[in-house]
C-alpha cells in the first residue's frame, strides 16, 4: 500500500506543470495544411507533373523536423500552445457552465513520440508514394496527396490536440480521409463498397467517442486535458479506486471509458469492429501503409494511453480491452493464416498486432502497448511497402499461390531484404523490435492480476507462433523458390511493357490459367522498383532493425519508450506494485484476488503472476522465441521451397503448389471456412444488414403508402378538381366572356337579392 | 340601406312587373334577331325589341310626368336619338355583314352624340364625331377590307359561315339581359336617392377667369355702346395683407364686376356682368382638365403613345409572321395531301 | 327648340327620373353590346362590340355629368375615348395579324388557351 502514493503523486506532479509551448510547435500541423492548401492550387492548375509529391514530401519532412526539434527541446514537459480560441461559450459560473475549446497543442512525451513516427513515416511515405502514383500524374495524383496530406494535419490535430474535441476533429478527419483513400480508385466497385464499409463501421465506433467527450464535459466540466488531468475531481476518484473504494466512483465517470472503448475499437479494428480494415486494402498500398497499418489505426492505443486515467475508473473497461485483443489477435491470426492475398494476409496482420496492442495497454503494460505501436509502425509499414513495389510490379498481382522466387529476380534484392526483415519483426524472431516489444505484451498478462490473464497470456503466445506461421508462408511462398509469376489484371497507364495485353490478360485469368500463364510469360514483364521506393524500403529496413535498440535505452524504465511514458498521461504503472494494479482491476474483491493470486504464484514475489513457476519477465524471451521460431519452421516445411535445409523442411518446386495443399485436405472444411474469415461478414449480414434491410424496406412501404400517399392525394385532388373545371377552359374568346358576364350578372343578383 | 327603403325605390321609379316583363320581351326579341342559320327573323326580332323597349319609356315617362310634371320628362329629342342609338346598336349585333355592322355603329355613335347635346356636352358630343365616327370606324373598315376573303361568286350571301350564324345565342341572351334586369332594379333603386348640388357651377368657375369677364364686358361695350367697359377702365382688384394685388373683385352672385375707373386714381364703379356671359361647355371642361385633373390628360397622353408604339411594333412583328406563315404553308405543299387543299 | 338643344353652360338641374332615362338607354346598349360580343365570331364585330360598351358607359358618365352639374364626368369620357382609341389600333393590327396567320376571322378559332 505505501507504494501507491509515490504513483498518485507522480500523476498529480506531472499535471501540475503546465507550461506554454513556443509559437513554432505550430508548424508541425500547419505545414502538412500548406501542402493541402498548395495542392488545392495544383489541382485548380491542372499540374501535369510530380509537383504536388514534392510540395508533400517538403511540407511533411519540415513538419518531422519541428517534430524533432520539439522533441529534443520539450521532452519530458508537458506545455500547451494554442493557435487560435476556437469554442470559448459560457452560461454561468459554475463548474461546467463554460465550454472552452482551443485549436491548441498538448505537448507532452506521449504526443512526440507519436508524432515523431506519424511525421517521419508520412514522410517516407510520401516519398515512396510519389513513385508508385506515378501512373496517375495528371489524373488522380494531386487528389491522392491532398487526401494524403489532410490525413497528417488530422492525425496531428487527433494526436496533439489539448482538448478531447479537438482528439475528436482529428478523429473525424482521418476517418474521413481514410474513406477517401480507401475510395481513391472511385471506378473499382470493391474500392467504392470498401470505402463505405470503412466509413459506415467506422460511424458505429465514433458514436461511441463522441458519447465519452460528452459524458466527460457533462462529468468534469472541461474537455481540457490540462484542467481534467489535474482536476481534484479526478484525483479523487483515482484516490478511491487505489484505496479499493472504486464503488465510489459514479457510475457516469465510469460510463465514459466504455464508450472511449467502442470508440478506440471502431477505429483500431478490435472485434467485432475490426472487419473493415482488411477490406481497407483496396486503397492504395502507401495509404494501407501509413494509415491502415502504421498510424491511423493506432489512434485507438493512442486515445486508451492518453485517457488511461480515465480508463482506471472503470471497474470493467480495461478488462474487456484486453479480452478483446487478445480475442482479436487470435481470431485475425486464423484468418491471416488461410489468406492467399498477401496484401489481404498483412491487413489481418496488423488486426491482430492491433489486438496486442490493446492487450498490452489493458494489462497496464502502456509501455509495452505503446513499444509496440512503434516497431509495430516501421516493420509493418516496411512490409506493406513491400507488398506494394510486388504489386506495382506484377501489375497489381498479389496472390501468393501465382508468384514465387521474387529473391533470386534481378532488381527484387532490396525488396526481398526489406520483407525479410519485416518478417523477422513480425514473426518475433529473438533480438528484432518486434520480439522485444512483444515479450513485454504477453509476459504483463502473466505479471498483471486479472479475470484469466494467464489464459490470455497462453493465447497471445499460440497466436505469436500463428503469426510467425502465416508471416513466413508468406515470404517462403512469394520471395523464395523457383521463379515463377503471373502479372496481375491491372494495368498502369506508364507501363509500356504491360500496357498492351493488360487487356488480354483481363480476359478470364482463372478458366485457362495455364495458358495464360505462358501468354504472360512472354509478354509481360515486370518492373522492379527504382530508385524512391528502393530508398524508402532501406532506410524503413534499418529503422526497424535498429527499433530494437530502444529496447536497451534506459532500461531500468523499460526501454526509451517507458522513459518517454513516465512523464506524460499514459504514466505506466509498471513500474508500480503490481498490487496496486490489482486493486485497479478488481476493486471490491482486491484482496481476495491478490491472495488467490498469491497462493497460486511459486515465485518469489507474491504479487507477481508467474509462468510455469517462473518469473515471466526472465523466462518469456525463451518461450516467445520458441513459438516463434516453430512457427516459422512449420511453415518452411509447408511452403518452404526445395533445397531448404537438405529438402527436409522444403519440398516446393512450383508456385502454386506445395505440403500444404495436402494439410488442407485433410482438414477439410476449417482452412476454408478460415480462408472465408470465418464468414463473420455473412454473419454480420444475416444479423445486422438484413434485419436493417427488412426494416427499411418496411419503412420504404409506409413511406411510399402513407407518406407519399398522402402527399399524392392532395396533389391529386386538385387536379380533380381541375379535371372537373377543365370544360369551363375552352380557350375559346367567347365564352370567357360570358362567363366573365355572367359572373357580374350572378353577383349583381345576389346584392340585389341581399338589399331587397 | 334598408330593405323596405331599398324596395319602394323601384316602385318610386317604374313598375317592377312592366320593366321585368318588357326586358324578358326584349330579350325574346334580340334573340330573334340575332343571325341564325336557316331562317331569318330579323325583322319581327327587332318590332318585338322596339315595342318592349318603347313600352319601358312610355311607363317610364307617364311616371315622370306623374311625379315632377313636364320637367319630369327628357327633352323631346332624347326619344329619337334613343331609339335611334338603340336601333343601330342591334343591328350591329345582327347584321351578317361586318360593314354593315361597322356603318351601323357609326348611326349608334351620331345618335349618341345627339344625346350628349342635350346633355349640354358639346365638347364631346363633337370630339365623338371626329375621333370615333371620323378616325376609329374609318380605321375598322379598312380592316375590314384588309381582312376579309374576296367573295366567291358561287354564294348568293357572300359572308363567311362565323359571320351568318351567332354563338350560343341563347346563353347569351339570358346573360345579357339578367345582368340589364338587375343593373335596371340597382339603378332604379339608387336613382330617387341622389340629389343636385344647389350652386351655380357655371358663375363660380367664371370668377376663376376673371380675364373672360374683363373680355365679355370690353366687347359689350363695343359692340352695343353701353354697359361694359371703357378702353381706358381696367377690372380692380383687392389688396392683400402684404400690399401685393389680390384677388379680382367679381361677384357671381349678383353678376357683377368693379372697375378702375382710371389707372392711378381711386375711383371705382361697379358694372353688371353681361347677360349673355355664361361658362361655355368647352371652357367648363377645358378648365376642369387642366385645373381639376392635369395628370390625367398627361396619362392619357402616355397611353395612347404606348399604343402608337404597340401598333409599330405589330407591324414589325407582321412580316416575320407572314414569313412564317408561308413557311408553315410550304412545309405543307411539301408535304403533299392536305397541303395542297387548303 | 334648337335652343335648348344645343343649350350652354348647366342651365338648370335635371330630375332623377330623367336621369333614368338615360341610364336606362345606356344599359340596354351596353347589354346589346355585351350580346354581340359573345354572339358574333367576327373578330372584327367583336371589337365593334366593345366600342359599343363603350359608348353606353360615356352615356351613363355624360348623363351622370349633367344631373350633377359637374364636368368631371365628361373628362372621364375623354379617358374613355382614349383607350377606345388605344384599343382601336392595337386589336385592329391584332386582328391583321391574326388574320394573315389563319387565313379567317373566326375568333372561335383561336383556342390556345384549352385546358
Amino acid at each position: 500500500m505505501t507504494s501507491i502514493s509515490p504513483t498518485l503523486a507522480s500523476m498529480a506532479d506531472t499535471a501540475l506543470h503546465v507550461g506554454s509551448a513556443p509559437a513554432w510547435v505550430l508548424a508541425i500541423p500547419l505545414l502538412p495544411m500548406l501542402a493541402v492548401v498548395l495542392n488545392t492550387f495544383s489541382a485548380i492548375f491542372r499540374v501535369k507533373t510530380k509537383l504536388p509529391a514534392w510540395i508533400t514530401i517538403a511540407c511533411l519532412a519540415g513538419s518531422f523536423l519541428a517534430t524533432a526539434f520539439a522533441f529534443m527541446t520539450l521532452s519530458g514537459q508537458t506545455n500547451v500552445a494554442t493557435g487560435w480560441k476556437w469554442f470559448d461559450l459560457s452560461w454561468g459560473a459554475g463548474q461546467g457552465q463554460q465550454f472552452i475549446a482551443d485549436f491548441g497543442f498538448y505537448i507532452d512525451n506521449l504526443t512526440l513520440l507519436w508524432m515523431l513516427f506519424v511525421t517521419g513515416l508520412a514522410t517516407l511515405i510520401a516519398v515512396y508514394a510519389s513513385e508508385y502514383m506515378e501512373h496517375d500524374v495528371g489524373k488522380g495524383y494531386t487528389r491522392f496527396f491532398v487526401a494524403f496530406g489532410l490525413f497528417v494535419f488530422s492525425m496531428t490535430c487527433l494526436v496533439m490536440g489539448d482538448n478531447m474535441l479537438m482528439l475528436y476533429l482529428g478523429w473525424e478527419g482521418v476517418g474521413l480521409c481514410s474513406y477517401l483513400l480507401i475510395g481513391y480508385f472511385y471506378k473499382k466497385p470493391a474500392a467504392v463498397a470498401a470505402a463505405k464499409k470503412a466509413f459506415i463501421v467506422n460511424r458505429i465506433g465514433d458514436l461511441g467517442l463522441a458519447i465519452g467527450v460528452m459524458l466527460t464535459f457533462v462529468h468534469f466540466g472541461t474537455l481540457e486535458y490540462a484542467q481534467l488531468f489535474q482536476s481534484e475531481q479526478l484525483a479523487g476518484y483515482i484516490a478511491a479506486v487505489l484505496e479499493g473504494r472504486a464503488g465510489d466512483v459514479p457510475l457516469m465517470a465510469q460510463l465514459i471509458a466504455v464508450f472511449l472503448m467502442i470508440g478506440a475499437f471502431g477505429k483500431s479494428a478490435q472485434f467485432p469492429l475490426y472487419v473493415w480494415l482488411p477490406d481497407a486494402m483496396e486503397g492504395p498500398t502507401p495509404v494501407s501503409a501509413l494509415i491502415h497499418a502504421a498510424t491511423m489505426v493506432t489512434a485507438g492505443v493512442y486515445l486508451i494511453a492518453r485517457m488511461l486515467p480515465v480508463f482506471l475508473l472503470s471497474e470493467w473497461a480495461l478488462p474487456v480491452v484486453a479480452w478483446v485483443g487478445t480475442f482479436t489477435a487470435l481470431l485475425a491470426a486464423t484468418i491471416g493464416m488461410a489468406q492467399f492475398d498477401i496484401k489481404r494476409i498483412m491487413a489481418y496482420s496488423t488486426v491482430s498486432q492491433l489486438g496486442y496492442m490493446f492487450a498490452g495497454i489493458a494489462m497496464l503494460s502502456s509501455v509495452g502497448g505503446v513499444y509496440h505501436v512503434v516497431t509495430h509502425a516501421f516493420f509493418k509499414a516496411l512490409l506493406f511497402l513491400c507488398c506494394g513495389a510486388v504489386m506495382h510490379g506484377f501489375a497489381g498481382q498479389l496472390d501468393l499461390r501465382k508468384l514465387s522466387g521474387l529473391w533470386h529476380m534481378k532488381g527484387w534484392r532490396v525488396v526481398s531484404v526489406g520483407m525479410l526483415v519485416g518478417c523477422l519483426n513480425l514473426a518475433g524472431v529473438p533480438f528484432t523490435a518486434g520480439f522485444f516489444s512483444k515479450d513485454m505484451i504477453i509476459a504483463e498478462a502473466f505479471v498483471t492480476p486479472g479475470y484469466g490473464y494467464s489464459l490470455l497470456g497462453w493465447t497471445l503466445l499460440f497466436t505469436a507462433g500463428l503469426t510467425a506461421y502465416y508471416t513466413f508462408r508468406v515470404f517462403f511462398r512469394v520471395f523464395t523458390g523457383p521463379v515463377q509469376y503471373e502479372p496481375g489484371d491491372e494495368h498502369h497507364g506508364e507501363d509500356d511493357h504491360s500496357h498492351d495485353h493488360a487487356q488480354d490478360d483481363a480476359h478470364g485469368h482463372d478458366g485457362h490459367s495455364h495458358e495464360d500463364h505462358a501468354h504472360g510469360h512472354d509478354h509481360f514483364h515486370p518492373h522492379p522498383p527504382r530508385f524512391a521506393i528502393n530508398f524508402v524500403l532501406a532506410t524503413l529496413s534499418v529503422l526497424a532493425v535498429l527499433a530494437a535498440g530502444l529496447y536497451f535505452v534506459s532500461p531500468e524504465k523499460h526501454g526509451w519508450v517507458g522513459d518517454m511514458l513516465e512523464e506524460s498521461t499514459a504514466h505506466n504503472l509498471y513500474t508500480a506494485d503490481h498490487s496496486a494494479a490489482a486493486m485497479f482491476l478488481i476493486d471490491g474483491d482486491a484482496h481476495a484476488a491478490h491472495d488467490t493470486h498469491a497462493d497460486a504464484a511459486h515465485g518469489e514475489h507474491a504479487a507477481h503472476g508467474s509462468i510455469l513457476g517462473f518469473n515471466p519477465h526472465e523466462v518469456m524471451y525463451y518461450i516467445s522465441a520458441i513459438f516463434g521460431l516453430t512457427g516459422i519452421g512449420l511453415a518452411a516445411y509447408l511452403h518452404g521451397p526445395r533445397g531448404m535445409v537438405s529438402g527436409f523442411l522444403g519440398n516446393r518446386v512450383e508456385a502454386g503448389k506445395c505440403r500444404m495443399d495436402a494439410v488442407a485436405k485433410a482438414f477439410d472444411p476449417i482452412p476454408r471456412w478460415a480462408e472465408n474469415k470465418w464468414y463473420v461478414d455473412e454473419f454480420y449480414h444475416f444479423l445486422f444488414v438484413r434485419p436493417l434491410w427488412v426494416v427499411s424496406y418496411i419503412f420504404q412501404t409506409i413511406d411510399k403508402l402513407l407518406v407519399d400517399g398522402l402527399v399524392n392525394l392532395f396533389g391529386y385532388l386538385p387536379r380533380l378538381l381541375g379535371r372537373g373545371a377543365q370544360p369551363g377552359q375552352s380557350g375559346v374568346l367567347h365564352g370567357y366572356a360570358l362567363s366573365m358576364a355572367g359572373g357580374v350578372g350572378v353577383i349583381l343578383f345576389i346584392v340585389v337579392l341581399v338589399t331587397l | 340601406m334598408s330593405a323596405s327603403r331599398g324596395a319602394a325605390s323601384v316602385e318610386a321609379v317604374i313598375s317592377p312587373i312592366v320593366l321585368y316583363s318588357m326586358i324578358a320581351l326584349g330579350a325574346v326579341g334580340v334573340l330573334l334577331a340575332l343571325p341564325r342559320a336557316k331562317a331569318n327573323f330579323a325583322l319581327p326580332g327587332f318590332l318585338i325589341g322596339a315595342v318592349a323597349g318603347g313600352v319601358v319609356l312610355l311607363v317610364l315617362g307617364a311616371k315622370a310626368v306623374d311625379m315632377d310634371g313636364a320637367r319630369g320628362l327628357p327633352n323631346l329629342y332624347f326619344y329619337v336619338f334613343g331609339f335611334v342609338a338603340l336601333a343601330a346598336s342591334l343591328r350591329v349585333i345582327t347584321h351578317p355583314k361586318p360593314v354593315y355592322s361597322a356603318l351601323y355603329f357609326i348611326l349608334t355613335i351620331l345618335a349618341t352624340c345627339g344625346l350628349f347635346l342635350i346633355l349640354s356636352a358639346e365638347f364631346m358630343a363633337f370630339a365623338l364625331v371626329i375621333i370615333y365616327a371620323g378616325a376609329i370606324l374609318i380605321t375598322y373598315l379598312f380592316v375590314i377590307m384588309l381582312a376579309t376573303q374576296a367573295p366567291t361568286e358561287e354564294l348568293s350571301e357572300n359572308q363567311a359561315p362565323f359571320d351568318r350564324v351567332a354563338r350560343e345565342p341563347v346563353m347569351a341572351t339570358v346573360a345579357g339581359f339578367l345582368l340589364l334586369a338587375v343593373l335596371s332594379t340597382l339603378m332604379a333603386r339608387g336613382v330617387p336617392t341622389l340629389t343636385v348640388r344647389p350652386v351655380v357651377k357655371g358663375d363660380q368657375i367664371l370668377t376663376e377667369l376673371p380675364l373672360r369677364i374683363e373680355r365679355a364686358l370690353r366687347e359689350q361695350h363695343m359692340l352695343t355702346g353701353e354697359g361694359g367697359i371703357l378702353p381706358t377702365e381696367t377690372l380692380a382688384r383687392g389688396v392683400n395683407d402684404d400690399g401685393s394685388p389680390g384677388a379680382y373683385l367679381v361677384d357671381p352672385i349678383d353678376r357683377t364686376a368693379v372697375v378702375r375707373v382710371d389707372a392711378d386714381g381711386g375711383a371705382t364703379r361697379v358694372v353688371a356682368w353681361p347677360e349673355d356671359l355664361t361658362l361655355g361647355n368647352v371652357e367648363g371642361v377645358g378648365y376642369e382638365l387642366i385645373k381639376a385633373q392635369p395628370g390625367a390628360i398627361e396619362i392619357a397622353g402616355v397611353i395612347l403613345l404606348m399604343a402608337m408604339l404597340g401598333a409599330v411594333v405589330l407591324a414589325r412583328k407582321q412580316m416575320q409572321i407572314d414569313e412564317d406563315a408561308k413557311r408553315v404553308q410550304a412545309e405543307g405543299l411539301a408535304a403533299g395531301g392536305e397541303g395542297a387543299s387548303s | 327648340m334648337m335652343t335648348t338643344l344645343a343649350q350652354s353652360g348647366f342651365p338648370e338641374a335635371m330630375s332623377s327620373l330623367t336621369l333614368f332615362h338615360y341610364l336606362f338607354i345606356s344599359a340596354v346598349m351596353f347589354t346589346l353590346g355585351l350580346i354581340g360580343f359573345v354572339t358574333r365570331r367576327n373578330l372584327i364585330v367583336m371589337f365593334l362590340c366593345t366600342e359599343m360598351m363603350f359608348q353606353a358607359s360615356g352615356i351613363a358618365l355624360i348623363a351622370f355629368s349633367r344631373f350633377y352639374l359637374e364636368y368631371t364626368g365628361q373628362v372621364f369620357v375623354i379617358f374613355v375615348l382614349t383607350v377606345a382609341a388605344a384599343e382601336a389600333a392595337m386589336a385592329l393590327a391584332l386582328v391583321v395579324l391574326l388574320f394573315r396567320r389563319h387565313e379567317t376571322l373566326d375568333g372561335s378559332v383561336w383556342s390556345l388557351l384549352k385546358g
